[in-house]
């Protein structure tokens, strides 16, 4: 792999000077306390209108995660929703399906996306200094189509001289191995930063052949490099290479009873590069220019196991490349402007669309934010986003967001944004057939017309479910934001936070059954039908128990709606059938549960502990997630069906409905330090070993693993 | 003054009373009556695993007469002594392309003990010929009277769906499917016998349209 060691540089984008790292005194641990996602320059956590999470370095090595989907699990308000088949497991946030949370590195997007899950797995948190996680459309500098809310995952800076040396082994012969260095002087800093991370995975229906996750492994390695020319003009090349490979071996449905057995192997690689040049023009402006360009491409081929000739063939792959500038201006404490503007470039190349054409899309962008404090404890933040693309038009989706301070202790919160997505390439090209058991195929909308009516032509089609002339333009998404609450803090590190939010999102692209095949396959494809609301509360609080103990508390109330079904329903237009006399009856509006795979009730529960000589730590955090319903899932897992819980037959969730009933679990930590560089830390996720093999694909079962590490610091400036 | 308003009173409740119960006599309200397990061409081979069709089938309907409330022999297809016939997911009136008689039918979205009449038009008869409805009770998932799943192949019925029948000899009746599947499990599988139905009917043999 050439691309393997490309030149990994980077720049830091705010230096702040003076600031002590890894020092873990309460004082020092509030300065670090600093969040760039929401306004793209640093900020402390309170001082923010819109809802920030904000996950630290300490916390991510105290809970002995590995992976992001490891530490976002973990949080208040987030689901990993799996995948059918257990890979691309995404994120939840705030009831959104997981195409509407961009996942961030750096302030730059990740992709790859599967049917719209970004595999968090993919990403190692070993170099990560913290997570900021922003809900809500709020912010307009990373782009529109975060409906739901921006994951940035802020990457370790080159900072002193330190090298350190990672190693874990758990169940399922899981092993990790870490290794990161890094040198900094006054001019020239430099981190770099490997992993390789392999499992054996696991089997949650060992009844049939074939792994729930087969085994794989993966490496990443990335490095950023700052330089500074002179005091206000710095260059930071920041670079991440990640290769992956997995071994199937597995049975195929092929006929409702009948399975072949197959084997294979996926691989999927992905680079990124971004240069940052920001130059200081004054104390007053500062100029930030990037370029920020990424590949990702995943491929896999399945043979069957009696002949090895080919049985299935997927690749994808997918180039995204963006310069951007945008500007800084402080008119005085009380004004400052950010502008910038930008053009995406994105192409993509795939077998999932029929032919390996490369489908191209680009967006050209401008975007302001002005942030005004008229007076002292009123903060306003206004901002604007100006959207041209090739195929969907101009899109301006204005945030404004408020923060007034009551007292020192108690603030209060509100912001407010429209967003918009447009139809992503799956949605445009997508040509799948998928020819097994009751088999059916998916037509984007760009196509589906020309693959009907040549369909038609070769007498393919049995019926029409829906007027074909009606498909084929797709609009954007979009979705109207509310979120207000406040955060109190009584005493320097006691908080206590809540938020309610409120999003509604018409034009949501769903799939619309359009005709059958005289085979008997029905054929889909996509139309904007749907239109749905999320709303809810998120509270969080945490405060120091003393003696070395903090506790935090969290919980969400979610309801997540079809607004056409809900009208329906108080309409008394929606009927469901009595489980147990199987005769029709009317719903109340009070009875519709609401969109599938969304939980009302959702809490975590952490405990976490740090002796005073720092030679111990320790956590013990249990996370909650209420009952949900399945639906939508065509075809099964591991050969066994997985049956929707729409029990009563009526296409909607309700209280009649089955459920996949609410669980808790429960995670503990501990580790010892030795000197200043030894490190030693066992622990156990999942302790009651809940497992839910069809529903719960991506929840392994209990796993046990220790660890052991060794650093040196040497830090070089006070 | 007050004196007289109560006896006003008493007198208007008693006339009340008096006209309810001359005008009113209770009619013999009809109850709904529940078949079961009409065995609609049952596969006597069960269904071949690689291509998923039924063996065993004879192809011929189970006819169902609602003025007797039970299944007519087949040799008497071509008469009219049978209102409706059942063959699989497929329902067939005894009128026009399938039998002799002018029976009709009429899918209608309601609760079934709450359409406490027929309606007094909208029924069509079985015209294969027909390009948008070869059948009064349309076939298809989703379109009649039942869902499929392809994931589970399971059939379940759609709730809220009830077919009005003008029967063979002009009566009118309504009819709610409960199940395709045998003794009419609560959850059936793609395991569970399919191709016997379950329903409930309420017949209304005096001609008129009350349903109740």
């Amino acid at each position: 792999m050439n691309r393997l060691w490309l030149p990994f540089i980077a720049v830091l984008l705010l230096p702040i000077d003076g600031m002590s790292q890894e020092a873990d005194s309460l004082a020092a641990r509030q300065l670090e306390e600093l969040v760039v996602t929401a306004t793209r320059t640093e900020r402390t956590m309170g001082a923010l209108p819109m809802p920030v999470n904000l996950i630290p370095r300490s916390q991510i090595r105290t809970m002995g995660s590995l992976r992001l989907n490891d530490v976002l699990t973990e949080q208040t308000g987030l689901v990993v929703v799996p995948q059918v088949n257990g890979q691309g497991n995404g994120i939840q946030v705030q009831g959104f399906n997981p195409d509407y949370t961009l996942i961030l590195v750096d302030g730059e997007p990740l992709i790859g996306r599967n049917t719209g899950s970004l595999e968090l797995s993919r990403v190692a948190v070993g170099n990560i200094k913290q997570i900021e996680i922003v809900k809500g459309p709020s912010s307009s500098l990373y782009g529109s189509d975060a409906l739901a809310g921006v994951i940035n995952i802020l990457t370790e800076r080159p900072q002193g001289t330190r090298a350190s040396i990672y190693s874990r082994y758990g169940t399922n012969q899981t092993a990790d191995l870490t290794a990161d260095a890094g040198y900094a002087n006054d001019r020239l800093g430099i981190y770099v930063f490997g992993n390789r991370y392999s499992t054996n995975g696991y089997d949650l229906s060992p009844q049939s052949f074939g792994k729930t996750v087969s085994p794989f492994f993966n490496h990443t390695v990335s490095g950023k490099v700052n330089y500074k020319f002179r005091p206000g003009t710095e260059l930071m090349v920041s670079g991440r290479y990640f290769q992956e490979q997995q071994q199937f071996d597995f049975e195929v449905a092929t006929t409702p009873t009948d399975k072949v057995r197959t084997s294979g192997q996926g691989a999927t690689q992905e680079w990124n590069l971004n240069p940052v040049l920001t130059h200081r023009f004054s104390n007053r402006f500062k100029l930030t220019a990037r370029f920020y360009s990424t590949h990702y491409n995943t491929a896999t081929n399945l043979n069957l196991a009696s002949d090895n000739t080919l049985y299935y063939h997927d690749d994808f792959q997918q180039t995204f490349i963006r310069p951007e500038v945008n500007g800084e201006y402080y008119f005085n404490d009380r004004n400052i402007l950010t502008v910038g503007a930008g053009h995406i470039d994105e192409h993509v190349q795939t077998s999932r669309y029929g032919d390996e054409a490369v489908r191209k899309q680009s967006t050209s962008y401008g975007f302001f934010q002005h942030e005004w404090k008229p007076w002292a404890p009123f903060t306003l933040i206004a901002g604007g986003r100006f959207d041209c693309n090739t195929v969907y038009g101009s899109q301006f989706s204005p945030k404004l967001s408020a923060r007034y301070e009551i007292s020192p202790k108690f603030t209060l919160r509100l912001s407010g944004g429209l967003g918009f997505k447009s139809p992503d390439f799956r949605q445009l090209y997508f040509n799948f057939n998928n020819s097994a058991a009751g088999g059916y195929s998916v037509l984007g909308a760009e196509i589906v017309q020309e693959r009907l009516a040549q369909m038609d032509q070769q007498g393919l089609i049995q019926t029409y479910y829906f007027d074909p002339a009606v498909l084929g333009k797709l609009d954007a998404e979009r979705s109207t934001a509310i979120n207000t609450g406040f955060r109190y803090e009584w005493k320097p590190g006691h908080t206590a936070e809540l938020n309610l939010f409120h999003n509604s999102i018409n034009n949501l692209i769903e799939t619309q059954i359009v005709a059958a095949t005289t085979a008997g396959q029905n054929i889909y494809s996509y139309r904007n039908i749907k239109r749905a609301f999320t709303e809810g509360v998120e509270t969080n609080m945490g405060f120091p128990l003393g003696k070395g103990f903090t506790f935090s508390l969290g919980y969400q109330l979610l309801f997540a709606m079809d607004k056409d079904v809900l009208e329906s329903v108080r309409n008394g237009a929606v009927y469901y059938r009595d489980p147990v006399t199987l005769t029709t009856r009317r719903l109340k509006p009070s009875e519709y549960t609401g969109l599938y795979n969304r939980s009302r009730h959702m809490g975590t529960v952490k405990l976490f502990y740090q002796s005073e000589n720092k030679r111990w730590s320790g956590s013990v955090r249990v996370v909650y997630r209420g009952r949900f319903g399945i639906g939508d899932i065509r075809g099964n897992i591991q050969g066994e069906t997985i049956p929707s819980s729409d029990r009563d037959n009526n296409g909607i969730l309700d209280k009649y409905d089955s459920f996949v009933s609410g669980y808790a679990l429960v995670n503990l930590s501990a580790a010892r330090t030795f000197g200043s560089r030894l490190r030693v830390q066992a622990g156990v996720d999942n302790l009651l070993n809940h497992k839910e093999p069809i529903f719960i694909p991506n929840l392994p079962g209990r796993l046990m693993y220790a660890s052991i590490s060794y650093s040196i610091q040497q830090t070089n400036k006070p | 003054m007050k004196y007289a308003s109560v006896v006003l009173t008493v007198v208007a409740f008693s006339v009340m009373l008096a006209s309810c119960s001359k005008s009113d006599p209770t009619p013999a309200s009809l109850s709904a009556v529940t078949f079961k397990n009409l065995a609609a061409d049952p596969p006597s081979g069960g269904y071949d695993p690689n291509n998923g069709q039924p063996i065993g089938v004879t192809q011929k309907f189970t006819f169902f007469s609602f003025k007797t409330g039970a299944v007519v022999s087949n040799a008497d297809s071509a008469s009219s002594k049978w209102d409706i016939g059942f063959r699989g997911t497929t329902i067939i009136v005894n009128s026009g392309t399938s039998g002799p008689g002018t029976a009709a039918a009429l899918v209608v979205t309601g609760v079934f003990d709450e359409l406490n009449a027929a309606p007094d038009n909208g029924y069509l008869q079985d015209d294969k010929a027909s390009a948008t409805a070869p059948y009064a009770i349309p076939k298809g998932s989703g379109k009649g009277w039942y869902n499929y799943d392809p994931a589970t192949n399971v059939i379940s019925p759609v709730a809220g769906r009830v077919i009005m029948v003008q029967t063979a000899d002009g009566k009118y009746a309504k009819v709610e499917i409960l199940s395709y599947y045998k003794d009419a499990p609560a959850a059936p599988t793609n395991t569970s016998v399919d191709r016997y139905y379950t329903f409930r009917y309420v017949y209304q043999p005096d001609g008129s349209k009350k349903l109740q």
